[in-house]
């Protein structure tokens, strides 16, 4: 009952509700220019469908993150075209929440002044964002943390915050750059629950990296694996498991055959060597 | 508790310094030291009270021109920082520049200045000013530089205009170390205003430095010294009173 509640709530913002769609064709990126250029990444095709979970996993260096940037219109894709909700992207997504590896929260604002800067960048109404960061942090587990500076935080309240920051303004898109690479098993597992929760009540379009093969299996739709230098998409795989998943997934032995193959295709590539 | 290390953190100092001026003042009477070579502590205290007036108003003259060729120094050394920082253009342009204007033993551009402007008080805050941007200049760039630039990712897809990012990422997050760049030049402006008012001016301590040796009287000079470690010691404490002010997350 209190999911229902909570998912009206957290759905009413005053921008958009349902989640966005990416369409990428060819998309590269090249550092540089003449003969020193690197051609980092690409061609690579996306086609997320509004609302849908998906993981980009690969190994170090194979251009994810680079893909969520040109993704989100942060950097200017060297070719290809980009749409979002059908529409080209001429300048950064600003329906978008983001959330990196490190919290990237601002030293000098406590974690509610961080979260509220969406608000007062943004212009949005103060007492609605206000209501909705309360919200947001007690569904994190952030009770009490409202004052308090990131420094007096631990790492996994930080990035409870970041995410809080990313989902505040109610985007239609969340932006995931190994958001949880920097935490502890045990923190790592939790928010990777909480986060679903919030993902099946809101139904935002994520798009989430990771070097993680059980993160991806247990948070995604679809699974897109990457190889490196330069950077592809060279496998996608869908993951069909019943929702909200286990803290473990050895649970399922379905899960152990998604991971299994994204481990072949791992090592096949030569990501592992034993 | 806070209070009492507060109360320790101001009187062990103090306790050192009175300490060090008792050494002093028995060294002085034991050995018999002529005054016009070093005078006892009682000696130049006492001066300071005689000479009052002249220190105080000479004092604040200098005060007035360490503030003002500071604030002259300080405002173009944090543009330029911001500049360079930010624009790979305009570090190429400027950096060189920068370079050699601190490479240049900017005191001995005093007498010049002179030549140039007389008896004004500009020469003091030119060279005041030359003298701060630098330091100043220096540690802000390194602030505007700490900035991870995955911030301005977030920035960008937050809408934030140019001011936005400036006043609510850049901005305070090189304040630090704009205010430890702050600390330590104040104190270096007091040096260089006195030094140029030796040499053009009729008020000041660095005037009053001359009056004093004219004739002879160490205690004044001792006093003089004593004025003028007073202004940077004050100037030094308002900035971090002002740093506890405007960062206050610095104490959480």
């Amino acid at each position: 009952m209190n999911q229902v509640s909570m998912t009206s709530a957290l759905s009413t913002g005053q921008t958009s509700v349902a989640g966005a769609s990416i369409t990428a064709q060819a998309i590269t990126k090249t550092y540089g220019e003449g003969p020193a250029a690197f051609h980092a990444l690409g061609p690579i095709d996306l086609d997320i469908k509004p609302g849908e979970f998906v993981s980009l996993i690969g190994p170090s260096g194979c251009g994810k993150s680079t893909t969520l940037l040109l993704a989100s219109g942060l950097e200017p894709l060297s070719s290809g075209t980009l749409e979002v909700d059908g529409k080209p992207l001429t300048r950064p997504l600003s329906e978008v929440g983001i959330v990196f590896q490190d919290h990237l929260l601002l030293d000098f604002r406590t974690a509610l002044d961080n979260v509220m800067l969406q608000q007062e960048i943004r212009g949005l109404d103060k007492a609605v964002i206000r209501e909705r960061a309360d919200m947001l942090f007690d569904r994190l587990g952030l009770k009490g943390a409202q004052k308090k500076y990131p420094r007096q935080l631990s790492g996994g309240m930080r990035q409870r915050v970041s995410i809080a920051r990313a989902l505040v303004h109610d985007p239609s898109m969340l932006l995931m750059d190994e958001p949880f690479g920097a935490l502890d098993a045990i923190t790592r597992t939790q928010i990777r629950h909480d986060l679903e929760m919030l993902w099946l009540e809101t139904r935002k379009t994520v798009l989430f990296i990771t070097h993680s093969i059980e993160e991806a299996v247990g948070l995604s739709d679809r699974v897109l694996v990457m190889s490196t230098s330069p950077g592809r998409i060279i496998e996608e795989i869908k993951i069909d498991l019943p929702r909200p998943r286990p803290a473990h997934l050895g649970e399922y032995p379905e899960f152990s055959a998604y991971a299994e193959k994204i481990y072949s295709i791992f090592a096949k590539l030569g990501v592992y060597k034993f | 508790m806070t209070q009492i290390s507060m109360l320790r953190r101001v009187a062990e100092p103090a306790l050192w310094f009175v300490g060090l001026l008792v050494v002093w003042e028995i060294l002085v009477r034991g050995f018999a030291v002529p005054t016009f070579i070093l005078p006892a502590p009682s000696q130049f205290l006492t001066q300071m009270v005689v000479d009052y007036q002249r220190l105080a108003q000479h004092g604040w003259a200098t005060t007035q021109m360490i503030l003002i060729g500071f604030v002259a120094g300080a405002v173009p050394g944090l543009i330029l920082a911001y500049l360079i920082a930010r624009f790979r253009l305009a570090e190429q342009i400027l950096y060189p520049v920068v370079v050699f204007i601190q490479g240049l033993p900017k005191i001995t551009l005093a007498p010049l200045l002179l030549v140039w402007f007389g008896f004004s008080d500009f020469p003091k805050i030119l060279l005041t000013a030359l003298i701060t941007f630098f330091p100043v200049l220096v540690d802000a760039v390194t602030g505007f530089r700490s900035i991870d630039k995955r911030q301005y990712y977030l920035s960008r897809s937050m809408g934030a205009s140019w001011w936005q990012t400036f006043s609510k990422f850049e901005l305070p997050t090189a304040a630090p170390y704009i205010f430890s760049g702050f600390r330590i030049t104040v104190v270096v402006a007091v040096t260089v205003v006195i030094v140029v008012e030796w040499l053009n001016s009729q008020t000041g301590l660095g005037y009053l430095v001359l009056r004093a040796m004219d004739s002879s009287n160490t205690p004044l000079l001792f006093a003089i010294l004593f004025v003028g470690s007073m202004i940077g010691v004050a100037l030094s404490a308002c900035v971090t009173l002002a740093e506890r002010l405007l960062l206050p997350w610095k104490q959480a």
